[in-house]
């Protein structure tokens, strides 16, 4: 392989596919927003109707989790191949997530404040998942940092890459080992919650799954988008170079 | 029997106190009285409305991105 063939970003135009699977993804996530705010539950105490959120700060985390798998993966490919699409793919993917991360966060805040502290003023209480979960969120900036710490492109690519992989492996430490052996207020401390046949009623475990998987493609959607747009970024900014 | 008097008003002093203190939790202050009212449907939309913002983040970011592109791309030899 060439360092021509390497460096190119060319994308293939995108087919009918792209547009069916982009018209998919707005019908579906706005049937479940109107599924999950409209739909019955049962009323339980504390958590009354906040309970739908299930539905919406839940799948951030799961969104978190995939993109920086993909970020991973193109991170994997990036040191293997030298492909400089891989590191656009990468940073992408990393970006995007990790904006879902910070939303799980700011959600779970709000839905701890008025369900474990109600009554009490407290916002911040330092529960070992948000602490977690925050380090892990932390980690995963840092590595936009480093990037922008970093003016040589190969050697940029090359070092992110190889601190992506290092995010990805702490992810799974700080979001579910840790906190499950710590004592905290947050559900589903013992096994694995999210299958769990008993923690979830059975009117909401299909709303659950379908706002899952509608956030999964809601990612998968704006991760495509900006990796065309950053693409044609670069490749623009290095045609202006020609005289 | 005066004892027994003290200790009962005693008693229900504690009760009368434990029932405000109950009273106290049930009348919201503050943010609460919006966030508890209808169920705590209110705490649903802000989470809703958190997602939403993070993305109309993303896309005021991209929409940057591409106002870049065309900028470039007019001051090019490949515009005008």
């Amino acid at each position: 392989m060439t360092s021509t063939d390497r460096d190119n970003l060319m994308l293939p135009a995108r087919g009918i596919g792209y547009r069916v699977f982009t018209v998919l993804v707005a019908v579906w996530m706005t049937v479940v927003v109107c599924v999950g705010i409209l739909g019955h539950i049962s009323n339980l105490p504390i958590l009354e109707h906040t309970a739908r959120n299930l539905y919406f700060h839940v799948p951030m985390w799961f969104t978190l989790m995939l993109g920086w798998f993909v970020t991973a993966y193109h991170s994997l490919r990036l040191l293997v191949t030298r492909r400089r699409i891989h590191d656009v793919r990468a940073e992408q993917a990393a970006l995007v997530a990790t904006v879902f991360g910070v939303l799980g966060l700011t959600t779970g805040i709000v839905w701890a404040r008025f369900t474990w502290y109600m009554g009490t003023n407290i916002w911040w209480n330092g529960d070992p998942r948000q602490v977690m979960v925050t380090v892990q969120l932390l980690i995963c900036g840092a590595y936009f940092v480093l990037r922008g710490a970093l003016d040589d492109e190969r050697q940029r690519a090359r070092l992110a890459a190889v601190y992506a992989l290092f995010a990805t492996v702490t992810m799974p430490f700080l979001m579910y080992v840790l906190p499950r052996r710590m004592e905290s207020l947050h559900p589903g401390a013992e096994g694995n919650p999210a299958f769990s046949q008993m923690d979830i009623a059975p009117e909401m475990r299909w709303v659950f799954y379908a706002a899952a998987v509608g956030f999964l493609m809601l990612f998968w959607w704006i991760y495509t988008l900006r990796v065309r747009v950053r693409a044609a970024e670069i490749r623009v900014s290095e045609l202006a170079d020609w005289p | 029997m005066q004892a027994a008097l003290d200790t009962l008003s005693a008693v229900r002093d504690t009760a009368i106190a434990l029932l405000d203190a109950d009273a106290a939790q049930q009348a919201p202050q503050g943010i609460e009285r919006v966030m508890l009212a209808a169920d705590k449907l209110p705490v649903v939309l802000v989470v809703v409305l958190i997602i939403w913002f993070g993305l109309l983040f993303l896309l005021f970011r991209t929409d940057r991105r591409i106002n870049r592109i065309e900028k470039e791309l007019n001051e090019s030899a490949f515009g005008a």
